[in-house]
């Protein structure tokens, strides 16, 4: 965020001029076509301030997005599907996502399109805790107990479902609730819940502060390597933009593979747009950064959805995703 | 404020820090974490340093203060035209009065999914929440000018705009001013939550979800102490505004030196 060049006006005593421009900034600068006949060339980027939607500030820096004649400005979101308003609305061109969201927003009519990958699952990036001395061992314990996840039906009471299959429960066997990350700790400690699905920095500071153990790794069997989060705009944005939308490819793919192939890079980024020091950085488990976005890949995800009956019907994936140009 | 009335309410504060402190350190269990107020002050003596905070609360007070400037623009003469003219206010009262008591946190949602520029989806749920004291208290205002004064002023032959603008409005300009003062603090709710439910490019709002994300609650409480000395000062400023600008209203009503 430090980046941001957005100065404002830091007065108290605003004056009525003040108020107008406050009240009438509309983006009708940003539509001018820009040189490589963009359609347009300052675009407002949503994102989350974790670890996945590194690839936006590397690219950023390195210049990637200059390269391509764009200028982005980042903008926290509150979640994937709380986005979805604002790409519709145009209050945002484009926004993170997660593909569990997606996907359920695809079914329920949203029109999107995913234009980027952007984090996968790699082993110990999302796993369930428990406190120290839980009497909880394994993942069959779990029956009849309470599990926080971050949002119900959504991506984390997915991926524990998964193991709670394998140890031959089903999700009705417990009870899921729904927490904030940072508050799971305490509210495990207080007694609200038995167990949590957490991810970094989270995993890092629950066993260094709290001594929290690891009772199991979602992320593997059906869900290893498993897609986590894209970007993504609205089925209109695409069409209108399809020059913009192509350059904003091509320089987050180059920052995708920078991340994939240098964790100095990532590491180096995300003090600068996360409250995640650097020497947290530096110790934290992180997934993979795809620098394609593959359709068979996302395809897992629209059926392990299927199979759990997150999705009603089978979505093909092919049909939501616009693929980058070939270089 | 005397001075011993000061250093009582410092002491207050004093004390419940000490103690606040004492509860996290010593009273509650070493498996809950809580940044004590010695970690949280300290974090917040460093903020105003951080570029990123202050454009922060640079985007939140000036969001709040459009926000409460229109608001105020709205409310008054909506009320004094109100307070002026009671048939209308008959007609208008119920639905104002069903408007009035929805959370106006409620509408945030639904500002976001119907207005696409960030900063004016934020202005207007500011201006939403702000309008509400500032109405009802001019139009209680109007309602409350001395019957007598108006009398007299029209046997002498003003007009009903005379009166207007010598009797009622004067009359009641300090309580449109406690109006504008309560709306104060609504408006930085409103402006602090709309960031933490939609987000956006800066603001103390978008900075606590930054912070709670990266898990340093140190840094959220810090930014919240913050938000509320920003309350705390523009409710100072528009106290005394008060006091100096109707002194003859505290003396009229016998309104204590609270």
């Amino acid at each position: 965020m430090t980046r941001k060049l957005r100065c404002r006006a830091i007065a108290i005593g605003v004056t009525v001029a003040l108020a107008l421009t406050g009240c009438g900034a509309s983006d009708d600068t940003a539509t001018s076509a820009g040189a490589n006949g963009l359609e347009k060339t300052t675009i407002k980027v949503g994102h989350l301030p974790i670890p996945d939607p590194v690839g936006l500030y590397i690219a950023q820096t390195k210049g990637f997005f200059k390269e391509e004649g764009l200028t982005v400005e980042p903008e926290i979101i509150t979640g994937g599907a709380a986005a979805i308003p604002q790409i519709e609305n145009g209050s945002l061109d484009i926004a993170m996502t997660n593909y569990v969201s997606t996907f359920v927003a695809v079914e329920q009519g949203k029109k999107i399109k995913l234009i980027a990958d952007m984090y996968q699952a790699a082993p110990n990036t999302f796993n369930i805790m428990v406190p120290k001395d839980s009497p909880i061992k394994t993942v069959a314990d779990l029956k009849g107990k309470t599990v926080l996840v971050n949002n119900l039906n959504n991506i984390g009471q997915l991926a524990v479902t998964t193991q709670l299959k394998v140890a031959g429960l089903t999700a009705e066997d417990v009870k899921f609730v729904e927490k904030p990350f940072p508050d799971m700790g305490n509210a495990v400690n207080s007694g609200q819940a038995d167990a949590c699905w957490i991810t970094e920095p989270f995993i890092t500071a629950n066993q260094s502060q709290l001594g929290f153990r690891k009772l199991a790794d979602t992320m593997t069997g059906q869900m290893a390597d498993f897609p986590i989060a894209g970007w993504m705009v609205s089925d209109e944005w695409a069409a209108k933009h399809p020059k913009t939308l192509a350059a904003f490819q091509r320089a987050i793919q180059k920052a995708q593979a920078l991340a994939s192939s240098d964790r100095k890079e990532i590491e180096t980024q995300l003090p600068t747009y996360t409250a995640i020091k650097a020497d947290v950085a530096s110790v934290i488990t992180l997934g993979v950064y795809p620098s394609e976005l593959s359709a068979n890949r996302l395809q897992k995800v629209a059926d392990v959805m299927l199979e759990y009956g997150y999705l009603k019907n089978a979505i093909d994936v092919n049909s939501i995703i616009v693929t980058p140009p070939s270089q | 404020m005397s001075k011993a009335r000061l250093l009582r309410g410092a002491l207050g504060v004093a004390g419940f820090l000490i103690l606040g402190e004492l509860v996290i350190r010593f009273g509650i269990s070493e498996d809950l974490l809580f940044p004590a107020p010695s970690a949280i002050l300290y974090e917040a003596v460093f903020q105003p340093a951080d570029p990123d905070f202050l454009a922060g609360v640079g985007t939140t007070v000036t969001n709040w203060m459009v926000g409460l400037l229109v608001a105020t623009a709205i409310a008054v003469p909506l009320g004094v035209l109100l307070g002026a003219l009671p048939p209308v206010e008959r007609v208008v009262r119920p639905l104002l009065e069903f408007l009035r008591p929805i959370p106006s946190v409620a509408i945030i949602p639904l500002a976001i999914l119907l207005i696409s520029v960030d900063e004016m989806m934020k202005i207007s749920v500011i201006v939403y929440a702000a309008v509400w004291p500032i109405l009802i208290n001019t139009v209680y205002g109007m309602q409350d000018v001395d019957p007598l004064a108006k009398e007299s002023l029209r046997s002498f032959g003003f007009g009903p705009l005379a009166v207007l603008t010598r009797v009622s409005l004067p009359s009641a300009a300090p309580f449109v001013m406690t109006g504008v003062r309560i709306a104060a603090g609504t408006a930085l709710v409103l402006a602090v939550s709309a960031e933490l439910m939609a987000g956006g490019a800066d603001g103390i709002g978008v900075y606590v979800n930054v912070a709670s994300s990266g898990n340093r609650v140190d840094l959220m409480m810090a930014a919240t102490l913050w938000a509320g000395v920003l309350g705390l000062l523009v409710n100072m400023l528009l106290l005394t505004g008060e006091r100096r600008l109707f002194r003859w209203h505290q003396v009229r009503t016998g309104a204590s030196e609270s």
